[in-house]
């Protein structure tokens, strides 16, 4: 039982990084950004060519990874998503075109095989008898932080309340001033940030490979969907019934079916409240 | 314009005579067509073999007069890219012989195919005994198909029984084990088997599951072998992604050793690849250096003095189906199907890993002699040591570190 609450918990944290930035960015700019998990690929990546290649030391290397894959987003909010902005058509084209892109610049760069990122702790903590990979235990205590910092910063700093006010009515905060287009492209920055650092924390119990982006990006949407597209608190309460429904069916029943409890739950949500369990049009 | 009517004239009669008939066939080179996944390690290496020895071959003057020559094409790990690719070869670039193929489930595509064409097709990646079984239903649709490597998955079964039985149970003194194999064709053929001659041997397979080769998160998995209270971890793993599957069970530092066939540990640069947590398993190779025949050593060498790294087990087979199709076409005189096919049924060829001939549904034969099956284990170091069978051994098998001794 204490596994199930543990791993759920890991897997749970994952997810609301992944779905956080997603929605982040949706709520504030209207964007359905389909190389979300492009910067999760990306964050691994960096930190394995940072720790492997360039023998960069495993902290300093998270952070830089962190702090290109975020660069990476805002330059693409800035040469490739600014001037599209006003079709949303167009937008999901031209992230969809940059995952695909980044995906074969990953083939070609590093070719098909999976790549070994370092572990902040690599041998098991024992937890009341359980036995719990370290680095589980440490992706799950970063997650928590991230989040949390975010939250403070949305709600707490005056550029949180600029971005809170543009997720309400970007035209009249630009009115009042708020230069929405900087605004934009720092919460695509953060955006691209938290997947990015999902992507580090992860590497080195999950998988490392070109391919690595899908599964992410479907369940960064899924968990949007389920908790409201825009809302923070929605994908955070949908990621953990997302990440807990997914463990328990792994652990007391078969870990093939996890997959199909992203689509159950989407499919439910559509049918039973199309807007999310949190869903409002306008909410941060 | 009445003076370049002459020249003209020549310079066609010349352009003519250079590209006759007869002469452009005698000097256009035979074509391989090497059907392979080349983005991936297996792939790459079914290519970078089959070129070594076509380049040996075509030092020493080509067969019957002629160079070898090749063309690759992506079969991927799609069926619909392996026809694809088959039909491309066979159709557009009219090759002479296919060889290659990875993946059985896409090599059973491909074969109404090759068959179709009537181009023989020397496979040196797909194991499942089906590959060939449809030679042994209907011999005169699909005689063209010959499997050089690797040995089919009864075989490799066959051999995995020894090592369960002779390592697992009399060494490391284990009888209960469970079985974690991934969803594809090749497993689902090898597993009855293994379970048959496992439970005529007195050990207990206490639990055992076939994954999805997409799957990424095998911790459950691991806990339910834990939980079904198995001594040994037989792992049998193609496709999936066995480094994210070694690393989480090197850090749930399951309470028993592990080993099994696990192709993607067969590469040499795997231990590092996973920061050394391979260190302890035990998984089956085709080939490693090691004077298995006299072969052996400098392909061996050969190949890392070309490539700068070592080869995983396709490129030997890549090597020594085109070096036996080259024996094959000089013995037949030809380069036609017929009689190349009568020539490949009579072969007994000396290979890189042991002698290679053919039962009568064109699957290669194991055994004393033949080819056969290393066991390897990963050891301090990332050092790779063979601990089965007896006679090629290298090593003793230790125990994972967490295991103590």
């Amino acid at each position: 039982m204490l596994t199930v609450l543990i791993y759920g918990a890991v897997t749970s944290a994952i997810f609301a990084m992944l779905a956080v930035g997603f929605t982040l960015i949706f709520g504030v700019a209207r964007i359905l950004n389909l190389a979300h998990g492009t910067f999760y690929a990306l964050g691994a990546y960096s930190a394995f060519a940072l720790t492997t290649i360039l023998k960069v030391p495993l902290l300093p290397a998270a952070i830089l990874s962190v702090a290109f894959v975020a660069l990476f987003g805002i330059v693409m909010e800035r040469v490739l998503v600014r001037p599209l902005r006003n079709s949303a058509l167009a937008v999901l084209m031209i992230t969809l075109a940059v995952a695909l892109t980044m995906q074969q610049v990953l083939f070609l760069v590093f070719g098909s095989q999976s790549k070994n990122v370092p572990a902040f702790i690599n041998h098991p903590v024992t937890i009341h008898g359980v036995s719990v990979d370290g680095q589980r235990l440490v992706a799950l205590s970063i997650a928590i932080v991230l989040i949390a910092s975010l939250w403070l910063f949305i709600h707490r700093t005056r550029v949180g309340s600029a971005i809170l006010a543009i997720s309400q009515d970007a035209e009249a905060a630009q009115y009042m001033g708020i230069p929405s287009n900087r605004i934009f492209s720092l919460v695509m920055g953060l955006s691209a940030a938290l997947a990015g650092a999902a992507g580090v924390i992860a590497a080195p119990f999950l998988t490392v490979r070109p391919t690595m982006d899908l599964v992410p990006m479907i369940t960064a949407f899924s968990v949007v969907i389920v908790g409201g597209l825009g809302s923070i608190p929605g994908s955070i309460l949908a990621a953990l019934i997302i990440g807990y429904s997914e463990t328990i069916v792994a652990f007391y029943w078969n870990p093939q079916w996890t997959g199909a409890i992203s689509l159950i739950a989407v499919l439910l949500t559509l049918v039973l409240r199309p807007s999310g369990l949190m869903g409002k049009p306008i909410s941060l | 314009m009445r003076r370049l009517i002459p020249f003209l004239s020549a310079a066609l009669l010349s352009a003519l005579a250079a590209g006759s008939p007869a002469k452009a066939a005698a000097k256009k080179p035979i074509l391989i067509g090497i059907d392979a996944p080349i983005q991936l390690q297996v792939g790459k290496d079914i290519v970078a073999g089959e070129k070594m020895a076509i380049d040996e071959i075509n030092a020493k003057g080509g067969v019957l007069g002629r160079k070898l020559a090749y063309v690759v094409a992506d079969e991927g790990m799609n069926p619909q890219l392996g026809v694809s690719a088959i039909n491309k070869l066979t159709a557009e670039d009219h090759v002479n012989v296919l060889i290659g193929g990875f993946s059985s489930g896409v090599v059973l595509a491909e074969e109404p195919h090759i068959a179709q064409s009537r181009t023989v097709f020397l496979g040196v990646g797909a194991a499942s005994p089906n590959v060939t079984a449809l030679v042994g239903r209907d011999y005169n649709k699909y005689k063209y198909i010959f499997r050089v490597n690797p040995l089919n998955s009864t075989l490799q079964a066959d051999q995995l029984i020894g090592f369960v039985n002779n390592v697992v149970k009399k060494k490391l003194g284990r009888k209960k084990i469970a079985i974690l194999g991934e969803s594809a064709i090749w497993v689902r053929d090898l597993v009855p088997v293994l379970l048959k001659g496992l439970q005529g041997d007195g050990i207990q397979v206490a639990y055992k599951e076939f994954f999805d080769e997409s799957m990424t998160d095998f911790t459950p998995l691991f806990a339910r072998v834990k939980a079904s209270g198995a001594r040994y971890l037989l792992i049998i793993i193609g496709h999936a992604n066995s480094d994210t599957f070694i690393k989480q069970l090197y850090e749930s530092r399951l309470p028993m050793p592990y080993g099994g066939i696990d192709v993607k540990s067969m590469d040499p640069n795997f231990c590092s690849r996973v920061g050394g947590e391979s260190i302890g398993e035990t998984t089956v190779n085709f080939v490693t250096r090691a004077p298995i025949t006299r072969k052996t050593i400098p392909f061996w060498d050969g190949f890392e003095k070309l490539y700068h790294r070592a080869p995983v087990y396709t490129a030997p087979g890549g090597y020594n189906a085109v070096h036996l199709y080259a024996w094959a076409v000089r013995k037949a005189g030809t380069t036609k199907a017929g009689p190349l096919i009568k020539a490949l049924e009579g072969a007994d060829y000396l290979g890189v890993g042991g002698r290679i001939k053919f039962d009568k549904t064109h699957d290669v034969l194991a055994g004393p002699g033949y080819q056969n099956i290393l066991f390897v284990q990963w050891q301090k170091g990332c050092k790779r040591v063979v601990v089965w069978p007896k006679e090629l051994a290298s090593g003793s098998v230790i125990l994972q570190p967490w295991l103590g001794k």
